[in-house]
């Protein structure tokens, strides 16, 4: 048998990869596609009629007020939220791969909060700060009644980057993790021995050998805060006054409780270019001089 | 340069395995000092607690008269080359070289000109804008070899640095670390598995074997005056052949019996034995020191057992023969014509003969380490 032959090439893809291919396309490439197809009808959702009306939605959708002032919430939400997310799991994943006791444990405790989906973790948030925190600020201020910080936009906010930090930086950890385990422990002695404080190891050799779990977990934590929808759901709702409505929040509502399903699917695309052209460029910038270690 | 004391030094893990015992050495200024042994035997162990990398359990370790014990491993002026080389892979072979001189915050003219220097020794002048990743075995052996002289340190430490390349370019890189250190005039410890590096570089070597020092000399002493057993048997390729005796009287005269061949002792060997008339010991007999014994026989003690392998070597040849039940080798010249299935006949040189007591393993001849 030949094997150098397009047709064996294309019969031996077909027989490894066939199902996997075509099950990624039927359910994400052709809905996506239909999806993009969508934004330049105005169909309302039901009806088997969809009328072109070329670029007008994205005319209503860049015209819409409340559309960008949730987008831009959601890239203050993001900012905050990937920082910190980033931050917490570089340090909880030095703690678990530093030698500690116990550090099985904590590998386990720390990833758990991300088996919880977001819709629970959001009301086990609300619980949180909507009735303990309350009651130990009541009590602590003697007895007079202090609001809930889901009762503010600020307040709110801070509850979705805490809960959204609480929910993935475990994760994050993990790819860390890997991240630290494959700096061989010959290059951070050969940096003591050439005279480098465990700073200036984690410096000059580690982080810069973990590149690529920083590329990762950056892209990962980008791509999923700015399409948070099941925490801010959960947790607030959009609420107070709408204050708290995330840029995916205001998709649904548009397309699903307004019925604007055309202007939806519009916004809905121009929130993935958005979140695209960010993820890829920190991709593009932080894989160059990324190198094995 | 420096010199070195590491007294009762003993390293015990958590897990209560004892690694180390014991272990005495005093290294003067500029001696290149080989630790040699099989794999678990501590020699890297003990390199390890010498840069710094292991706690010492227990004992003194000194460089130039100060106790080191407690230091940091970048406050005892060490450089270390590791098995893997250790290269930073995200740095230049000149970022590499340089990376301790930077971190000393040393002007960058002068590191330039160091490096610079160093790559001219070592012949990468060429390399020195590569990353590790674009650089051969060899290349790499060069640049780790570099990272170390740079720094001008007073004690060198090497962890089995040439395990990782092939036999040729082994070859070449040893005698590049004895020009090395001929030039340097440096104090080196070097780690090692391969008795030919410990017999090639060393100017003496700690031969260990389960954490403990078994003996401590040149090369040319434990070539020659093995202390027990192990050291016979570690040091020289093919090893030494070991033969059960039995230790015979007749009048003033002592002999071996092995496997029914009759060895008549020399006087220095037969005091050796005195007092183990009757009993066994285990005769020692290197396989260059088993010649071709035809036509010898009035001359030579010999003894005869047919041919079972011939390897040719070029120059040389290996026949393995067994006798009294045991495997033995001898190293003859590649025109010898002693081959598979030929009865060999082979005339032992007694005055190289090696006798261990059978019970302790050590040297009935030699005393000293």
């Amino acid at each position: 048998m030949k094997r150098n032959t397009l047709s064996y090439k294309v019969r031996q893809y077909l027989m490894f990869g066939g199902v996997g291919t075509a099950l990624f396309c039927a359910v994400v490439i052709v809905p996506f596609i239909y999806g993009i197809y969508l934004t330049f009808t105005s169909w309302d959702g039901v009806s088997p009629h969809k009328p072109f009306v070329g670029l007008a939605n994205y005319a209503a959708a860049f015209a819409d007020h409340d559309y960008w002032l949730a987008m831009g919430r959601t890239v203050i939400y993001s900012v905050f939220a990937v920082v910190l997310i980033n931050v917490l799991a570089f340090a909880m994943a030095y703690l678990v791969t530093s030698g500690v006791k116990g550090q099985n444990f904590f590998r386990a405790g720390f990833f758990i909060p991300n088996l919880i989906g977001g819709i629970v973790l959001g009301y086990v948030w609300k619980f949180v700060f909507n009735r303990a925190f309350v009651a130990i600020g009541t009590a602590l201020a003697g007895g007079e009644q202090v609001p809930s910080l889901l009762a503010s936009p600020k307040g709110a906010m801070f509850c979705l980057i805490l809960a959204s930090v609480w929910q993935y930086a475990g994760y994050m950890m993990l790819i860390y993790v890997a991240g630290f385990m494959s700096v061989s422990d010959s290059l951070k002695e050969a940096a003591m021995i050439d005279g480098c404080t465990p700073a200036q190891a984690m410096r000059n050799v580690t982080i810069p050998l973990m590149r690529s779990s920083f590329v990762q977990c950056i892209f990962l934590s980008i791509t999923r805060c700015f399409v948070v929808y099941d925490v801010n759901l959960s947790l607030t709702k959009g609420d107070p006054y709408g204050q708290s409505i995330m840029a995916a929040m205001h998709v649904y509502n548009t397309a699903f409780t307004y019925k604007n399903y055309d202007m939806g699917q519009a916004e809905a695309l121009i929130l993935f270019v958005v979140c695209a052209v960010i993820g890829i460029t920190q991709v593009m910038v932080g894989k160059k001089g990324e190198v094995e270690a | 340069m420096a010199s070195l004391s590491l007294k009762h030094i003993e390293k015990v893990y958590e897990n209560g395995f004892h690694a180390v015992h014991d272990f005495n050495l005093e290294v003067e200024d500029k001696e290149f000092i080989i630790f040699v042994g099989p794999s678990g035997c501590g020699k890297s162990t003990t390199l390890r607690m010498i840069a710094g990398l292991e706690d010492i359990s227990s004992g003194e370790f000194k460089i130039d008269g100060v106790l080191m014990n407690d230091v940091e491993p970048k406050d005892r002026d060490i450089a270390m080359v590791f098995q893997s080389y250790a290269l930073y892979p995200h740095m230049t072979v000149r970022d590499n070289m340089g990376f301790a001189l930077k971190l000393r915050n040393v002007p960058k003219d002068e590191i330039d000109a160091k490096v610079n220097e160093v790559a001219k020794i070592l012949d990468l002048e060429k390399l020195l804008d590569r990353k590790p990743k674009a650089l051969s075995g060899g290349q790499r052996q060069r640049v780790a070899m570099g990272r170390a002289i740079v720094r001008s340190p007073k004690v060198f430490l090497m962890d089995e640095p040439l395990s990782n390349l092939d036999a040729k370019l082994r070859v070449q890189m040893r005698t590049e670390i004895a020009k090395l250190h001929e030039r340097l005039g440096t104090t080196i410890i070097y780690v090692t598995h391969d008795q030919t590096e410990a017999m090639t570089l060393g100017t003496r070597i700690v031969v260990m074997k389960d954490g403990i020092v078994q003996q401590i000399n040149s090369p040319e002493h434990l070539y020659n005056k093995p202390c027990n057993l192990f050291v016979a048997g570690f040091i020289g390729s093919p090893q030494m052949n070991f033969l059960d005796a039995v230790v015979e009287k007749k009048g003033a005269d002592t002999f071996l019996d092995i496997a029914g061949f009759k060895i008549k002792l020399p006087a220095d060997k037969a005091a050796a034995v005195e007092g183990y008339e009757g009993k066994t010991v285990v005769a020692g007999i290197r396989p260059e020191h088993l010649l071709d014994g035809r036509g010898k026989e009035k001359d030579f003690c010999t003894i005869k057992a047919p041919i079972e392998v011939r390897e040719l070597l070029g120059a040389e040849a290996y026949l393995y023969f067994t006798l009294g039940g045991k495997q033995c080798t001898a190293r003859v010249a590649s025109d010898v014509d002693l081959y598979v299935g030929m009865e060999g006949t082979m005339a032992l040189d007694l005055n190289k003969l090696q006798l261990f007591d059978k019970e302790t393993e050590l040297s009935l001849l030699w005393k000293e380490w």
